[in-house]
């Protein structure tokens, strides 16, 4: 769909693309430095993921009187986000990968940092390790925490663990030895016997891929890269390749879970990178649309696709973080060892099936009928009952214009589908399909009170940004048991996620370790480091430049430390170089001022220990600017046709359906109503209405 | 306060509750992150709390169940001493006769005052490095009496007046704790934790009002009262007794015999724990101070309550301790020593109590708990000369007792032990080898050390480590070498703890279970904790989950035929171990008993 006429515009330079690939659709999103142009949704095509990509290129290409290949090829910037490593680890599809550790130490998995969330709870099964203890090998050699090796490497019991695993057919390995941070021999010495024993193998050493202290983070890193490798790296390949051939000449970025992005080289190295990536762009478009709107700097960011539904906060006018990525819940799940949006996924979607339980209760999800062969309506040859479904019976969908009218819905396989879950129900169609919605909205509703509530945090205090394919379905529902006033969907709601890609930066981390302290300060060693880090920044910032990046800013960073701790702080640097007393004098004091105001205290005259340098490079890409649109004192039009639809409230009723692209900024329209977007579908229920912003967007009075 | 005010919002209601939590976990967070010592900056041993002004323990979020329960009285004992409490103090307390737990955790308390009212008190309860006893160790199994103890004790004194220390109190632990640096930096770690909590608890109160915020206090506990209620209620009725005996001790052949008496009072929703039926205080270490008399049998109770109810001054209104003077598992007599009141007869009386529980039926309670604090759980100290010879002494948290097997499931892995019950994290190799100069040579948990059962009870670990350059002093304490963790409902017990010393030639001999040993360079100490019991017969264990115990290592071959009446064919290595169903079934008719 397009904001403005595209072909009355002028080319202002090259295109960005933003790629979001999710459990049921692909979202494509280009934009310019004018802004958001246009969007296009095609559903995921998982055996290749480039098909459902390239023709979800093909509908946002056609209104800029493009094919995919033309504007490909004027593409500066292409951002690929993914659930892929996610929904790899999640449904157990990873490779059966084994696990090398020092000999003694065979339980660093299946400990790991320990912790409970409920003491007082004895219903709850103690996790399994991420590698079995049948897949993990005891190695003899040992480094010290100098780096010395006290008992030396045993090539010969290394050789024969690699027969095991060819007979074990392993296909992904994973080595984590004590103090590889501090002397790498040892790993890289295996590193070796795998290439020659295990030839095309792919492996993972724990001091490359997260090169920190404690040997549960690093090895669990290692564990959860290597199983990714072997899956992730065909992926990246076959998509680059495919991209490639059918015209991407600019740069491939996949998104990160930091919320950034990286160089396709560096995720192919390091497929850890992509774990819950997918959650990572949507708040995102949240800050910027949430500051934009209201001035909002507290925004819930909800996205629904078609298999999960995954909340996201933006707080103090900022994405929010973990310091702890936890794959699954906090001490049963799996630590990344990285940092990454903090974000709630839950299976809750479009596709979620329904189905009645032993106990005779309505169930909806947490499977997902996906895209293949997707919800009945699809006539792709699913037959069991979904949300779409549901909402399609209840005339919340418009079955000849769903997807931008490039899929007609198939409404009498819904009427079957949900009709068997009425039959065991012993109720009409209508409130079976009713109760489907309800019982999906409780679980989003009860996903996002655990991101605010359950943290203290009161949703009514924060504007309600709503997303994704499904999310106009029964977003109001969901504000209503929120107490949340209004919701805003942004016009391009379809695509969350692929729009805040639209707003990311590059940015990119380099970081080496050299310990020195505050009082014995190594002025010269800190500065090769630095320099070390300076030339590596430039080296990135090169490469972009030639894809014609310009604007770059770079930030030194030290993390510090008090004497005798083992947490650090991350306290900005002046620049590159350290060289003068001052200087330093400067860096200890807002150590102890960064110390005092994240911990209340500080400790005047105590040594700090200095451990690691980082710097960091963000290139800025032009953002398609967020200006407010005049708004039209005109009615809505009339709405394009009428339809029956059924609530709970009212039970059967004939309301309006309002072809979204003609509702210009400041037109209103009244519930019960559809607005049908492209790539959405807004159902205003009973007693609500929206208006659209300034900005384009559907504020919804719930 | 208004008397026309709406009753309040459940949504409110249900934010305040969760935004105190999180209050508390944010100061829980402030201390992990900035402590020095690895026994909090790693094992996470110390707990947060937020207590009202008139004492009752309102949040506890991931704190030491042993920790939290029982703070009331040490916040009852500050408004006592100091008529002129005001914004900006802080007291230290750590005696154990005025409702801490014991001498080595360091409490720091903080009244928190909005418009001139102390409307709460924050408390941050940190186990020390160090806290000046007569040995190095901050448990004294063997004192006869707290001056053979040693320990420093500030009986709720003010460390902290206008936001700034008293002198003279850092001053005397400076002079007398064995790691003076450590010492301040973990008191500033604690400070600053409740800092934060008094901080975010005035914000919390200027956006609710205080009128909002009393009105709260007093409907969350209500309803916590209720919960608990209702929670009793659907309980079966009986009066149960389990005992339980601590091994023995020097002077005490037998042991310390453990008695509770639980009653359980469905149609009054009230429970009932009598502790006085127990032995007088004993001239050793181990009697318990009236918090951990108080909050054992407290914790034994709520292991077999429905975990959703909140834990609280609310719902423990239902819970009745009773308690005498003069007891070991009761009210000390001054001076008898309570160095290791947290511990060891503490993780008795838990135990007998979730046991006493199970006897209400298949379904109920838990089997018990391993609890011992051998090397695993070593205190370590000696010079480092990595750091110029500076003193250190840390106790370590890496040894791993096996949890209870409970109706529900197997015993937690990393169970730590009963009055801790896994809320205390695991050290990491590395952070201890960097911080202490000590080399450790493996650490692996035991097969078939957990007890047997439907569902099986946790594993031992096993630790073999030394002194990298120079002598090293480990203090250790493995109970249950004599009574390992009992099962029940046919569950088999535990592994038993053992602690042996490595000779440099590599020849082991056994240590007393409890004691202290000096290590050269070369020599190793290498210890057993303790298996958890089980619940259920063996024989009940669904055979594919004992497979899946023989092929991780987790129970051998061997075991699995014996106690569990399941017979495998195929092989571990290669992925074809398999239930021989027939077999099998053979097997456990001839097992059953008649």
């Amino acid at each position: 769909m397009t904001r403005e006429n595209p072909r009355e515009r002028e080319s202002r330079g090259e295109y960005r693309i933003g790629v979001d690939t999710g459990g049921t659709f692909t979202d494509v999103v280009v934009g310019d430095a004018s802004g958001i142009l246009s969007v296009g949704k095609a559903l995921t095509t998982r055996e290749r993921i480039s098909r459902g990509i390239l023709e979800g290129l093909g509908v946002a290409a056609a209104p800029l009187g493009l094919d995919s290949g033309a504007l490909l090829q004027q593409t500066g910037v292409f951002i690929y986000g993914s659930t892929r490593a996610t929904n790899a680890i999640l449904e157990g599809k990873t490779a059966k990968t084994a696990l090398l550790v020092t000999h003694g130490f065979p339980d660093i998995l299946v400990r790991r940092e320990g912790g409970k969330t409920n003491p007082w709870d004895y219903t709850v099964e103690y996790p399994e390790p991420y590698v079995p203890r049948h897949l993990t090998f005891e190695i003899p050699g040992r480094m010290t925490s100098e780096g010395k090796a006290i008992v030396p490497l045993e090539e010969a019991s290394a050789t024969a663990v690699m027969h095991r695993l060819r007979a074990l057919h392993v296909e992904a390995v994973a080595v984590c030895f004590l103090w590889s941070i501090a002397n790498p021999e040892h790993e890289l010495a295996v590193a070796r016997i795998i290439k020659r024993e295990l030839p095309g193998i792919p492996f993972t050493l724990s001091h490359q891929v997260n090169p920190i202290v404690r040997e549960y983070r690093r090895a669990s890193s290692a564990a959860i890269d290597a199983s990714l490798k072997p899956l992730m790296q065909q992926h990246l390949r076959e998509m680059q390749t495919d991209l490639r051939a059918a015209g991407l000449a600019g740069e491939l970025l996949p998104a990160i879970s930091l919320g950034g992005v990286m160089h396709i080289d560096g995720v192919v190295e390091k497929p850890i990178h992509m774990v819950r990536s997918g959650p990572s762009l949507a708040p995102i478009l949240g800050q910027v649309t949430g500051a934009a709107e209201t001035g909002a700097t507290g925004v819930i960011v909800c996205d629904t696709g078609g298999t999960s539904f995954d909340v996201s906060l933006v707080r103090d006018g900022r994405p929010v973080f973990g310091r702890d990525t936890w794959l699954g819940a906090r001490y049963v799940g799996h630590l990344t060892g990285l940092s990454s949006v903090d974000a709630r996924s839950i299976g809750s979607g479009g596709g979620s099936i329904a189905r009645v339980d032993s106990g005779g209760l309505l169930c909806v999800g947490p499977e997902s009928a996906g895209a293949n062969p997707g919800p009945a309506c699809y006539g792709r040859g699913g037959s069991q009952a979904t949300v779409t479904d549901a909402a399609l019976l209840l005339g919340y969908l418009d079955a000849e214009y769903f997807n931008g009218g490039r899929m007609r819905l198939d409404t009498d396989a819904s009427i079957g589908a949900v009709g068997r879950i009425a039959a065991q129900l012993g109720k009409s169609a209508e409130d079976t399909a009713a109760g489907i919605l309800t019982v999906a909205s409780e679980h989003m509703v009860a996903a996002i009170k655990e991101i605010t509530i359950n943290e203290g945090v009161d949703p009514r205090d924060s504007l309600l940004l709503a997303g994704g394919g499904a999310a106009g379905l029964n977003i109001v529902p969901i504000a209503r048991e929120l107490n949340c006033a209004r919701v805003l969907l942004p016009r391009m709601a379809g695509a969350l996620s692929a729009c805040g890609a639209q707003y990311t930066d590059i940015v990119t981390e380099f970081g080496l370790s050299l310990v020195t302290d505050s009082r014995g300060f190594d002025y010269a060693g800190v500065n090769r480091v630095l320099a070390g880090l300076e030339s590596s920044i430039e080296d990135f910032m090169q490469s972009l430049r030639a894809r014609g990046i310009a604007r770059f800013r770079t930030d030194y960073f030290v993390e510090a430390r008090y004497r005798y701790q083992v947490w650090e702080l991350e306290v900005p640097l002046p620049g590159a170089r350290i060289s003068s007393t001052h200087q330093l004098v400067e860096i200890i004091k807002a150590f102890h001022r960064a110390h005092e105001s994240i911990f209340a205290v500080s400790e005047a005259g105590q040594e700090i220990e200095f451990i690691q340098w980082k710097g960091r490079v963000t290139g800025e890409l032009d953002r398609p600017p967020l200006t407010p649109l005049l708004t039209s004192q005109a009615a809505a039009p009339p709405p394009e046709r009428h339809g029956k639809a059924y609530f709970e409230a009212t039970g059967g009723v004939d309301i309006p359906r309002y072809r979204g692209t003609a509702l210009l900024p400041g037109m209103r329209v009244v519930g019960p109503a559809l607005i049908v977007e492209p790539t959405t579908t807004i159902v205003l229920y009973p007693g609500s209405s929206a208006t659209v912003t300034p900005f384009n967007n559907y504020m919804v009075e719930v | 306060m208004s008397t026309q005010r709406k009753p309040l919002d459940q949504v409110v209601i249900a934010v305040l509750a969760n935004r105190l939590d999180s209050i508390v976990r944010e100061m829980t967070n402030t201390l992990f992150r900035t402590g020095r010592s690895a026994i909090l900056n790693t094992a996470k041993d110390f707990s947060c709390s937020i207590v009202t002004a008139d004492n009752q323990l309102l949040s506890s979020a991931d704190g030491l169940p042993i920790h939290v329960l029982g703070g009331g009285r040490q916040t009852q004992s500050m408004q006592e001493f100091h008529v002129d409490l005001a914004a900006g103090d802080a007291y230290l307390h750590n005696d154990p006769y005025l409702g801490n737990t014991h001498t080595a955790d360091h409490t720091i308390l903080v009244p928190v005052f909005v418009g001139g009212a102390h409307l709460f008190t924050v408390a941050a309860k940190a186990h020390q490095a160090d806290c000046g006893n007569s040995d190095p160790s901050t448990y004294m199994p063997f004192a006869r009496d707290v001056y053979q103890e040693g320990g420093l004790n500030f009986p709720c004194v003010r460390i902290q007046r206008d936001y700034k220390d008293v002198e003279d109190i850092i001053r005397m632990c400076r002079r007398r704790i064995r790691v003076p640096e450590v010492w301040y930096g973990d008191y500033l770690a604690a400070l600053g934790a409740a800092r934060i909590g008094e901080r975010r608890l005035k914000s919390l109160v200027e956006r609710y009002g205080g009128g909002t915020i009393a009105e709260f206090v007093r409907e969350w506990l209500d309803y916590s009262e209720r919960r608990m209620t209702h929670a009793i209620r659907a309980l079966p009725a009986g009066r149960l007794t389990a005992e339980g005996r601590h091994d023995t001790l020097p002077g005490l052949p037998d042991g310390v015999p453990v008695k509770v008496i639980v009653a359980v009072k469905p149609d009054e929703g009230i429970i009932e724990v009598d502790l006085r039926e127990n032995i007088d205080c004993v001239p050793v270490g181990v009697n318990l101070s009236q918090t951990c008399a108080t909050a054992g049998a407290l914790i034994g109770v709520l292991n077999c309550i429905d975990p959703d109810v909140p834990r609280n001054e609310g719902s423990f209104r239902r819970i009745r301790i009773l308690l005498r003077e003069n007891c070991v598992v009761g009210i000390p007599r001054f001076p008898a020593c309570t160095s290791m009141a947290t511990s060891n007869v503490t993780n008795r009386l838990i135990n007998a109590t979730q046991r006493a529980f199970s006897m209400l039926g298949d379904g109920h309670g838990l089997a018990e708990g391993a609890a011992s604090m051998g090397a695993g759980f070593g205190v370590v100290s000696g010079n480092d000369r990595r750091l110029g010879g500076a003193p250190y002494v840390n106790q370590l948290v890496i040894g791993n007792n096996g949890g209870p097997g409970s109706p529900f499931c197997d015993g937690w892995v990393t169970y730590c032990m009963p009055d801790a019950a896994a809320s205390v994290m695991v050290d990491s190799v590395e952070i201890i080898e960097q911080k202490y100069p000590l080399v450790i040579r493996s650490l692996r948990l035991v097969q078939d050390s957990g007890g047997a059962g439907r569902h099986r009870g946790g594993p031992a670990g096993e630790i073999t480590y030394g002194p990298l350059h120079d002598p090293m002093t480990v203090a250790y304490f493995a109970e249950m070498h004599e009574d390992p963790p009992k099962g029940t409902h046919g569950g088999k017990p535990g592994s038993a703890s053992a602690v042996y010393k490595v000779r440099r030639d590599g020849h082991e001999e056994p240590l007393p279970p409890i004691g202290l040993v000096e290590l050269r360079p070369g020599e190793c100490i290498h210890g057993f904790e303790a298996g958890g019991g089980g619940y259920g017969s063996p024989l009940e264990r669904d055979p594919e989950r004992v497979r899946h115990d023989v092929l991780e290592g987790w129970v051998s071959a061997a075991q699995a035929q014996a106690l569990y009446g399941v017979q495998l064919s195929g092989s571990r290595t290669d992925g074809s171990l398999k239930v021989d169903v027939d077999a099998t079934d053979v097997l456990r008719r001839e097992l059953a008993p008649p």
